[in-house]
């Protein structure tokens, strides 16, 4: 091995220079696919993995919400009809009940009225016979002055019970 | 006025069976080394979620990278970006190191060669494997038998016009900016150094009018022409590459 002071020519061949020329950039090749192009390329791919992932999730998790979004308003509707069911039947009963009770109110009211009207109608006649009586001992007393007689109430008692119906009432 | 020298690269080491290591090897292995420690750099710890520039500039790398060749070669060829991504880092790194002022690899011919010869055989390769190796030879002889020896030429033509239009556009600014800095130096001396006794010795001895000019044509033979270069090696070795792996029926 000697070392040299020396130039080559301006314009020179050299094989092995030729040679090293094309060596060097073919290990250049390999330090830029080792050191560039590989981990840039393993992180584009990583990356594109991952927003890939991304956005399949995003489908998964936009349709799971659809789903759940369908299941909401179908409950939602059948808790309206249910409601509406609920409101109706209730209603329906209060309207019927109602009913009950005023028919109830009524044939109460007709009761007591007719009781009452019997009533009515029973001291009417008790009043009239009560009336009957006293004018009948009224009149005898009177008819006894007129004929100083003792009129025997029973044997006039019809004659006389005559003249106070034709008396009118 | 100075004589102006122009010589390739420095030999450092010279080893057994004619093999020397120059300042191209040197350089190269510079720029291959900055290379990967700035790629590691860009992605050690990167995340899923990213949250630095790092990670974004890499991926931004990576992903223009991959548009390039794809957009130039066609969706089926993206396994080939790391070897275009290479070539383009290398081809443009190694001539922009002329701006630290070390020697650029690819002013070195057999740097360009070497790349070209790769290509070349690429160009090659999937020319055979596309047509067979009966079509291959068959379309050497079209359209007449007559033009063998022409197609042949045209084959090897295109590495080495590869290899020269890198090689030239740099070595070439080389040796303008050498020149043109010479004559600055001899303006120089000529315009100050008529200047009475000691002050016009030290007057044309002070680089005055080098000041400005060899920055802005620098700013074009090393910057512009170093990546449009770069450029245009990658694109011709992707083109060739595509059209030669393209069925021809």
């Amino acid at each position: 091995m000697i070392i040299m002071a020396g130039t080559l020519d301006f314009l020179s061949i050299n094989v092995w220079h030729i040679l090293m020329a094309i060596g060097n950039l073919l290990i250049l090749v390999l330090i830029l696919k080792k050191f560039l192009f590989k981990p840039v390329q393993k992180i584009l791919k990583e990356r594109e993995e991952e927003i890939g992932k991304t956005y399949s999730d995003a489908d998964k998790a936009l349709s799971e919400a659809n789903a759940e979004k369908e299941l909401y308003l179908k409950k939602l509707d059948d808790a309206k009809s249910e409601a509406d069911n609920m409101i109706k039947t209730a209603s329906e009963r209060a309207k019927a009940e109602s009913a009950e009770i005023i028919s109830d109110a009524r044939a109460e009211a007709e009761r007591r009225r007719r009781n009452a009207d019997e009533d009515i109608e029973l001291a009417k006649k008790k009043a009239a016979d009560e009336m009957r009586d006293s004018i009948s001992e009224m009149v005898i007393s009177l008819a006894e002055q007129v004929v100083e007689k003792e009129i025997d109430p029973k044997a006039h008692e019809s004659l006389i019970d005559d003249a106070i119906e034709s008396l009118g009432e | 006025m100075s004589n102006i020298e122009v010589n390739g690269a420095k030999i450092l080491l010279e080893l057994p069976f004619g093999i020397s290591i120059t300042e191209t090897q040197v350089n190269m292995w510079l720029v291959m080394a900055a290379i990967a420690a700035v790629c590691a750099w860009l992605t050690h710890g990167l995340k899923v979620r990213p949250t630095s520039k790092r990670q974004i500039i890499a991926e931004y790398i990576v992903k223009t990278a991959e548009n390039f060749v794809t957009g130039n070669m066609g969706a089926r060829w993206k396994w080939f970006t790391p070897y275009i991504a290479a070539l383009f880092s290398l081809a443009m790194f190694s001539s922009l190191i002329s701006l630290l002022g070390m020697y650029p690899p690819t002013s070195d011919l057999n740097t360009t060669m070497g790349w070209a010869l790769m290509t070349f055989v690429l160009i090659t390769f999937y020319k055979i494997k596309t047509n067979g190796p009966l079509g291959y030879a068959k379309s050497l002889t079209e359209p007449i038998f007559i033009m063998t020896p022409m197609n042949i030429l045209g084959e090897i033509a295109t590495p080495i016009s590869m290899a020269f239009r890198m090689f030239g556009n740099v070595a070439s600014g080389t040796v303008v900016s050498l020149l043109v800095y010479a004559a600055l130096a001899a303006a120089n001396n000529a315009l100050f150094g008529w200047l009475p006794g000691i002050l016009g010795e030290m007057a044309g001895k002070l680089p005055i009018l080098q000041l400005g000019v060899p920055a802005i044509l620098s700013l074009y033979f090393d910057v512009f022409s170093g990546v449009l270069q770069a450029f245009i090696f990658c694109m011709l070795t992707m083109l060739y590459i595509a059209s030669a792996a393209e069925t021809s029926d």
